[in-house]
């Protein structure tokens, strides 16, 4: 019983962070905030969601592999979004340079 | 309460390639397509297809969509002036040229919605067959696999999915002779960004692992060649985005090996069997499990490799080299 | 309402909406989507359908063609792909047009 509470309160904490990095992603004025919004408020919530699955299944194997699919999520999120970011500062660099010049 | 989840996520997917096709923007599409092939795997997940879950999750919304997002740096990014003249004049929903295209719009609408109200009813009756599943259940003791899904795929429909490889393996011929074969280029500069190349270097051994573990799965539950091939053609998509592309690290006949090996295998083991006494693809019983686990890795490298070189040549079609172009033809 | 009806029903109006997608939208990359959420609502129709005919497990020849479909379907999405991008290549166009 109370592992099943707990289990619900962290879905919904998860559901929560969601909701929020896609208000993020939807409100947000430029790329970088959005970006912003969207790695990390997503990520935690995956993580809640990921934590509150492996409560349910309750089998070390199974935690295991749900932890590093969120460990790679994480990576790869992260990786995703440095590029993604270095990409808009080079288009913003060379359209200043072409402004100025 | 199982019900509204199925509607929810039916009108959900409909929603979506709806917006899909209707986005004024091409990359505000081709997004949309990605989120909408995730509504379909989990559609799948609800009707209790999770191989085919993985398969569209991977290929059909990934892999597809990794090749949508390249081309559209071609297609928007390079020319976007050109193409704002586009939508104006030929776009069918600004209503420049209402006149003349009244008359077959109209017959448009009207011919779909009669085709849906005609689609509708057709699904709604048709009729109750009973299916094979239980004809897969008698002979699953037989096929030398545990999952159902995969004795279909490599062991009672055998000859489909070898035919399969061959498609995928034409799809890249045919590519070759739309574009030039550009595959065996020198390799570019390797990825200046030190990020990069060390996510690349993580992930390369990670995901060959996880692609083993799917494809060793396969005997017992979802998994299988296609998904461990995305998996592996992932790798080498990864490399090429790189700077290391596959096919010009490797000599060349180790490419074409590697391109054709599962088709050629499977075709031997065919006739192989054929001249043992039995139908083609017809594997014994007892060694089934091998021959299947055999097939199987030797497909999803083949696919894997094929993948690969779909995206590589793909990805070197640039409307910024016309020396490019008219040194291939 | 059974589970595989509402998803029958879904995939009769996925195809139709891919069918109006292929005639009515101009751009390349536009009709090939449309051509694959076509391909979507037939893989659905089938899959439906071997839910509706499950005993211990759903019917899993169904399965093994709608595997073998998506593939075949993304393969010819991406030959098509190239075609259209070696039509841009050429000549600049990104739709057919009746202008030339």
């Amino acid at each position: 019983m109370i592992k099943e509470v707990i289990t619900v309160i962290l879905l919904v904490v998860g559901c929560f962070f969601f909701l929020a990095g896609t208000l993020g992603v939807l409100r947000f004025p430029d790329l970088f905030s959005r970006l912003h919004a969207l790695t990390k408020a997503d990520n935690l919530g995956l993580g809640f969601i990921a934590a509150g699955m492996a409560l349910h299944i309750a089998s070390p194997w199974a935690a295991l592999k749900i932890f590093s699919i969120w460990l790679f999520t994480l990576l790869a999120s992260s990786t995703s979004c440095y590029l993604i970011a270095r990409f808009q500062r080079e288009q913003e660099q060379s359209k200043n340079k072409k402004e100025r010049g | 309460m199982s019900v509204l989840i199925d509607s929810i996520l039916a009108i959900l997917a409909v929603y979506l390639a709806l917006q899909c096709l209707l986005a004024p923007r091409l990359t505000q599409t081709v997004f949309i397509f990605f989120a909408f092939g995730l509504a379909l795997a989990l559609a799948w997940v609800r009707l209790g297809a999770v191989d085919v879950a993985i398969t569209e999750a991977a290929i059909a919304s990934g892999f597809l969509g990794v090749l949508f997002l390249d081309a559209l740096r071609d297609f928007s990014f390079t020319a976007p002036n050109k193409r704002e003249n586009l939508e104006a004049v030929h776009d069918p929903l600004s209503r420049n040229d209402t006149k003349s295209l009244l008359l077959p719009r109209l017959a448009l609408w009207l011919g779909l919605g009669l085709f849906l109200l005609i689609a509708l009813e057709a699904v709604w009756k048709i009729p109750d067959g009973g299916g094979l599943t239980a004809a897969a259940e008698a002979l699953l003791p037989e096929s030398g696999v545990e999952h159902p899904v995969t004795a279909v795929l490599l062991n009672f429909r055998a000859y489909d999915t070898w035919l399969e490889i061959g498609v995928i393996l034409l799809g890249l011929l045919a590519i070759f002779a739309v574009g030039g074969i550009k595959l065996y280029r020198k390799p570019g500069v390797a990825a200046d960004d030190p990020l990069l190349r060390q996510v690349i270097l993580f992930f390369t051994p990670v995901l060959f692992l996880f692609g083993a573990f799917l494809l060793y799965f396969g005997k017992t539950g979802p998994g299988g060649a296609f998904q461990a091939a995305v998996l592996w053609g992932a790798i080498g998509i990864l490399l090429h985005l790189g700077g290391r592309p596959v096919f010009s690290v490797i000599p060349r006949w180790l490419g074409q090996l590697l391109l054709t090996v599962g088709l050629v295998f499977f075709l031997v083991l065919g006739f192989l069997l054929m001249a043992g006494g039995g139908a083609l693809f017809e594997y014994p019983p007892a060694h089934a499990g091998v021959l299947i686990l055999i097939v199987e890795t030797l497909a999803a490298i083949s696919i894997a490799a094929a993948l690969t070189a779909i995206f590589a040549n793909l990805n070197q079609m640039k409307k910024e080299e016309p020396n490019e172009i008219e040194s291939t033809n | 309402m059974e589970t595989y009806q509402i998803y029958s029903l879904t995939s009769a109006v996925l195809f139709v909406i891919g069918i109006g997608g292929v005639f009515a939208s101009r751009h390349f990359i536009k009709k090939i989507i449309a051509t694959i959420i076509m391909g979507g609502g037939v893989f659905l129709c089938f899959v439906s359908f071997a839910e509706r005919d499950a005993l211990s497990f759903a019917d899993p020849v169904p399965h093994a063609l709608v595997i073998t479909g998506i593939v075949v379907a993304v393969a010819s999405a991406a030959f098509a792909l190239a075609l259209a991008r070696r039509i841009y290549q050429l000549t600049g166009e990104e739709s057919f047009t009746n202008d030339k």
